[in-house]
């Protein structure tokens, strides 16, 4: 199997250009085809149905964009990470980088309309800038060895649930449940912690512009490091671009990490303008509260919690925007694994099985206590210049470090 | 001169006479109430000041009225640290930032139904300033009339208006309400809020946190509901609509008016329709339910009869 991909760099699942077109190929399009037909169809009845409107519509295209992203990228936070740290492979780390990079621009250019003046003590509207202290970095750890444990990130089970992946349903429950318990835990760090932490935002110290050029600076310089642990390129030879020849490029190649990164950061950018900041947490943290209000274990008030940006739970009788942008997601990544014949439900085996669900709830405690998991807090958080994005990514990053040392990944 | 041409002249005089004093008329009726078809013809005046006051966060950001400049409900309006209504000189440093002068004409706009705008509108009518109106219908009909919104941030010259003290006759404070329930103040209360929340079947609207731990009203308050001032687009009924409602309910004008709500924002629409629309002398109570259903020793009735349990 030959290895190149759209932007000639050397990555795994790489098929070779030439690869013929079978019927069974022709019946996958089509039927993928439909499905992202009725997703769109989905998204023009939504602008007009009560109680939804643009906000939702966008939501649900934007869900199904960013599904069709990581599937074709295979923008997974964790097989990423794994890549560097155990394989010494840094490709996937540069669509992180890229999505930052035009995230932070995005948000800069957004910023400077939202808030023209960034030390005027206030912040802008929804960003998920959040407190930073000891209560962010456990939370980041926890995450970290939870993405070890289950194999993914949230957002990486929700593509990968729209490919078959078995674990992904079981982790993504007991991310639910993982909430139920952040909610908890909430409730006594808010007082003793959150409350004085600082909320710190770099623009208003430093100014959009300031801001930006320290932001890519950072980006450059972790770019420049990794640089060494990038695998030879080989050359692509040179074709003409026939149907076949797109088809594999777009749905059996993966997606150049730049080209991925830079999708990432542009629909993080269309998200924080038109709706909200991208995360795919608050939706299910608000499954998990509005469980736990039914049954009337939570307190009606959490301390503090509504006061803060970020992927913002709340008590629910509907789907709401985060929700569709989810449902978009799964929906986009199903539509093009089927295309690529990536679709394959696999087996879940009783180990696979407990170590996602303890991952899972190690992630879902994670992301309450860091009002977000890897999209929101990380790339939602970092690309709108708050400290606690990064915070929470050397957490995280230090809690798959070291779930991959003592080998979790492999108990699945 | 032929009797025709004289009689020509005699008409065109005529026409002109009534055309001036139906126009003196206009003038001297309050302009308190902008349509958003005026409001986009003027939208390049640099004399008329835009100011969205919405409920909810990130509304503006994401696209507003072209020129309009962004007030915070809960930041400008009030002072953050006692409860009270902002404080002359913030207020007065906010418009100039605004670029707001003595002159100028001040349109608010908001979401849910212009509910904050009118409470703006009363803070504006609290300090004096003289040309305040809103616009009709606010930002849903806006939107619904498919009018453009944008995101460009205006930025004005700073602005040299003055802002005097507060006009205590617009605004009712605890004491004033007491004499009224007592009787030794004559006065109507109008409470605005939803029927369950005035018979004291509920403690607050679903989903809100901040509780009186009493329920019911204010006794010999009348219960009208905000959203019967307004037609389903959301722009006001018209005057003969509004006598008719409330001079139903005995409310004419021939006495002072109080009216209140929960926190005391969304009455401030009634305040608007009664004082500015039908000109009727009108104070907000913006202590409102969460100030005298906390408040100790002031009676309450409370038709449900429902008990605070403690939670």
């Amino acid at each position: 199997m030959s290895d190149t991909t759209l932007g000639g760099g050397v990555l795994r699942d790489a098929v070779p250009a030439s690869l013929a077109f079978s019927r069974s190929d022709a019946l996958r399009l089509l039927g993928g085809t439909l499905v992202i037909v009725a997703v769109v169809v989905g998204a023009y009845l939504l602008h007009d149905a009560d109680g939804y409107g643009a906000k939702s519509s966008i939501s649900l295209l934007l869900g199904a964009a960013l599904g069709i992203t990581f599937a074709r990228g295979r923008f997974c936070f964790f097989c990423i990470l794994r890549d560097w740290i155990e394989k010494r492979d840094s490709t996937g780390m540069y669509a992180i980088l890229a999505a930052l990079a035009v995230g932070g621009i995005g948000y800069a250019v957004v910023f400077g309309a939202f808030l023209p003046n960034s030390f005027s003590g206030r912040l802008p509207p929804d960003a998920h800038i959040g407190p930073v202290s000891w209560v962010l970095v456990a939370a980041g750890g926890a995450f970290g060895i939870g993405m070890a444990l289950s194999g993914a990130c949230i957002s990486g089970h929700l593509y990968r649930l729209g490919e078959g992946y078995s674990r992904a349903p079981v982790a993504l429950l007991g991310s639910v449940v993982g909430f139920g318990l952040g909610f908890f835990t909430w409730q006594s760090v808010y007082l003793s912690t959150l409350t004085n932490a600082p909320v710190v935002w770099l623009p208003a110290m430093l100014g959009y512009g300031g801001s930006l050029a320290l932001h890519l600076a950072l980006l450059t310089i972790i770019a420049v490091a990794l640089l060494r642990l990038l695998p030879a390129l080989t050359a692509e030879m040179p074709e003409r671009l026939t149907p076949v020849r797109l088809f594999n490029l777009v749905f059996r190649q993966r997606w150049g990490p730049l080209v991925t990164g830079a999708i990432v950061g542009i629909i993080g950018m269309i998200a924080y303008f038109r709706v909200e900041p991208l995360g795919v947490t608050s939706q299910i943290g608000s499954i998990a509260r509005t469980t736990l209000d039914n049954a009337g274990l939570l307190a009606d008030r959490l301390n503090g919690l509504d006061g803060f940006a970020g992927c913002a739970t709340q008590v629910v009788q509907t789907i709401t925007e985060n929700g569709w942008l989810i449902g978009g997601l799964v929906v986009g990544s199903f539509a093009v694994s089927l295309i690529a014949n990536r679709f394959q439900p696999s087996s879940l085996t009783l180990k696979s099985g407990v170590t996602a669900l303890g991952g899972g709830i190690l992630m879902g405690w994670g992301s309450m206590l860091a009002l977000g998991c890897t999209v929101g807090t990380l790339m939602s958080g970092i690309s709108a210049f708050a400290l606690s994005g990064w915070v929470f990514a050397a957490a995280g990053i230090g809690g798959v470090w070291l779930g991959i040392r003592l080998g979790l990944h492999r108990w699945g | 001169m032929s009797r025709i041409k004289w009689f020509v002249s005699l008409i065109l005089l005529l026409a002109l006479t009534l055309l001036t004093a139906s126009a003196f008329a206009q003038d001297a009726a309050p302009e308190v109430l902008v349509t958003a078809d005026w409001l986009e013809q003027n939208l390049e005046d640099p004399n008329v000041r835009i100011i969205e006051v919405s409920v909810n966060p990130g509304v503006f950001e994401r696209g507003h009225i072209p020129g309009a400049v962004n007030f915070v409900w809960h930041t400008d309006f009030v002072n953050p640290l006692e409860r009270d209504v902002v404080s002359a000189e913030r207020f007065q440093e906010l418009l100039r930032g605004a670029g707001v002068n003595d002159d100028t004409t001040v349109i608010l706009y908001g979401d849910s139904n212009n509910w904050f705008a009118a409470w703006g509108a009363w803070i504006f009518n609290l300090y004096g300033f003289e040309d305040v109106r809103l616009l009709d219908g606010g930002r849903v009909k806006w939107e619904a009339d498919g009018r453009p919104l944008s995101t460009d941030s205006a930025t004005f010259e700073a602005g040299s208006v003055t802002i005097g003290e507060a006009d205590d006759e617009l605004r009712a404070l605890k004491p004033e309400v007491l004499s009224i329930v007592e009787g030794e103040t004559l006065a109507s209360l109008i409470d605005i809020r939803s029927p369950a929340e005035y018979n004291g079947e509920i403690f607050a609207p679903e989903g809100v946190q901040e509780l009186a731990i009493r329920a019911g009203h204010i006794p010999g308050a009348l219960n009208v509901p905000w959203g019967q001032n307004v037609n389903e687009d959301g722009t006001f009924k018209s005057l003969e609509e509004l006598q008719v409602l409330y001079g139903g309910l005995g409310v004419d004008g021939s006495q002072p008016i109080v009216t209140y709500c929960r926190i005391g924002e969304r009455a401030a629409l009634t305040w608007f329709v009664l004082h500015e629309l039908l000109g009727y002398d009108v104070a907000l109570y913006d202590g409102s339910w969460t100030e005298w259903g906390n408040s100790v020793g002031v009676p309450v009735e409370n038709p449900a009869g429902t008990v605070w349990g403690g939670q």
